[in-house]
């Protein structure tokens, strides 16, 4: 027997959350099925999530879930663009009419497919692969000044390197340009990362846990790590990474979010309407992190 | 001595990558054994981290070049050369919550520092450039107290941006 898990029509930061909600304990007892059928629009950092349950279940000596695939042509041809079958194969037993692989150029919008993240050379191999293509996006579609390529590369280079050294674990990233749904017309990259290792709250334990006492969780967990530029290593350059990302955004009126456990933690620009901490989530294995670019009309509004 | 190394060369003997980047801690750890490595062939106690062909340097990796290099104390004196306006950014984060600072030298202007320096220490640094002073002359170009100049000389110093002979304080002449 396995039990259904819907995926909501809308994939994406909101349902995501109801996915999660619809997994319940982790790791799950019974064989799930996610039934994607219904999709009608999904974000990358969805996708990652969906692929980072399917890892948890497999690492955790889960039986295999089922994976219904949507209906709609159009989606199923933006998650064959970003290789999300490819990996999903593997994870999932997929059931429902496959697109033929997407053997064309990459799509337009496409800065990375979803790409595994394993060790560091993966990192250089996804960092330096989209550097052309982060040019053209940032510059060409988004308005920013090409000095804002570099910071864009570090910026995935150090989210990709959380998964190498904390997550303990492989984990997925995928870059892409897209419209904002909310405010229609509006473009931004997104560079989207997800792992389902060990998560911050377990990642800093043993170095935080006591100096937070009592307030110790996921949600303080991320407060240290990404506000505090807290690292479980003792080492003095450590915890930089963040420090990074962040000035990086703060120049370019971007938004990161962390979600890690049971919470989430974002810094907020004002074009966007996001809740900075939410607590008390449903639990997620592992970490989820997305950093957003907005188009330079959409910063400055 | 002055040995000059460059870093993109370093990083192609160091792993096969297509790519003129130094992102990751592991790459990083990597270029500076090698770094030190070749400097403990040569017994060179300065040397010049030339950065003219890397494309990209990520704050994890500068912080292993670059900071732990100057850490370790391994280099003795250490300068960069050829570095892109963004990396130089990078590298200003990396060191300057570690109090750490480096000279970056130019083709065509005044060296430079970068890093976690103080105001009377860069005034100090800019002076010496000109000549080589006693800490009084120092104090007296600048219209400075002998303790302001001292104090300011010997910070140079801690961070190896100066070094003492006998005729007084100098910079080490890396470009």
């Amino acid at each position: 027997m396995s039990r259904i898990v819907d995926i909501p029509a809308q994939f994406d930061d909101r349902g995501f959350e109801q996915f999660v909600s619809g997994i319940g304990a982790w790791p799950p007892e019974e064989r799930l099925f996610f039934d994607a059928r219904g999709v009608q629009w999904s974000t990358p950092s969805s996708l990652l999530s969906l692929l980072t349950a399917g890892q948890s279940i497999h690492e955790s000596k889960g039986e295999k879930p089922l994976l219904a695939i949507p209906v709609s042509d159009d989606v199923r041809s933006y998650w064959s663009r970003l290789r999300f079958f490819e990996h999903a194969a593997e994870l999932f037993e997929l059931h429902g009419k496959l697109p033929r692989p997407h053997k064309g150029a990459r799509h337009s919008d496409t800065l990375l497919e979803i790409t595994p993240v394993r060790a560091s050379e993966d990192v250089h191999d996804v960092v330096g692969g989209i550097q052309d293509g982060a040019q053209r996006i940032l510059t060409g579609e988004l308005g920013l000044e090409a000095k804002a390529t570099m910071g864009f590369a570090m910026a995935l280079s150090e989210s990709c390197q959380n998964i190498v050294e904390h997550a303990g674990t492989a984990g997925w990233v995928a870059v892409q340009c897209y419209n904002y749904r909310r405010r229609l017309g509006r473009r931004l990259a997104v560079i989207a990362v997800s792992d389902a290792g060990v998560g911050f709250r377990r990642s800093l334990e043993a170095t935080q846990a006591k100096r937070f006492g009592d307030r110790w969780r996921d949600g303080t967990a991320l407060e240290a790590a990404l506000i505090q530029g807290v690292s479980r290593f003792r080492d003095p350059g450590r915890g930089q990474g963040f420090g990074g990302i962040k000035r990086y955004l703060q120049r370019w009126n971007g938004k990161i979010s962390v979600r890690s456990g049971t919470a989430r933690l974002a810094i907020v620009p004002a074009w966007d309407d996001d809740v900075p901490l939410v607590e008390n989530l449903c639990f997620f294995p592992g970490s989820q992190l997305q950093v957003t670019i907005p188009s330079q009309e959409t910063a400055a509004e | 001595m002055i040995e000059t190394i460059n870093v993109a060369r370093v990083l192609r003997e160091a792993i096969a990558t297509p790519y003129r980047i130094l992102v990751t801690r592991a790459t990083g750890a990597l270029v500076r054994d090698r770094i030190e490595l070749k400097l403990s062939q040569s017994g060179c106690q300065a040397a010049v981290l030339d950065f003219r062909d890397v494309d990209l340097l990520d704050l994890s990796c500068a912080d292993e070049v670059v900071a732990k290099l100057l850490r370790s104390g391994k280099a003795g004196f250490v300068a960069i050369a050829g570095l892109h306006e963004e990396l130089r950014e990078q590298v200003h984060e990396v060191l300057e919550p570690q109090k750490l600072a480096v000279t970056i030298v130019h083709d065509d202007a005044a060296p430079e520092l970068v890093g976690a320096v103080s105001d009377d220490a860069r005034a100090v640094f800019v002076v010496l450039q000109e000549c080589c002073c006693a800490d009084d002359e120092i104090a007296r170009r600048l219209g400075w107290p002998a303790d302001r100049a001292t104090a300011a000389l010997e910070a140079l110093m801690a961070q190896r941006l100066a070094c003492r002979d006998d005729d007084g304080y100098t910079l080490i002449p890396f470009a």
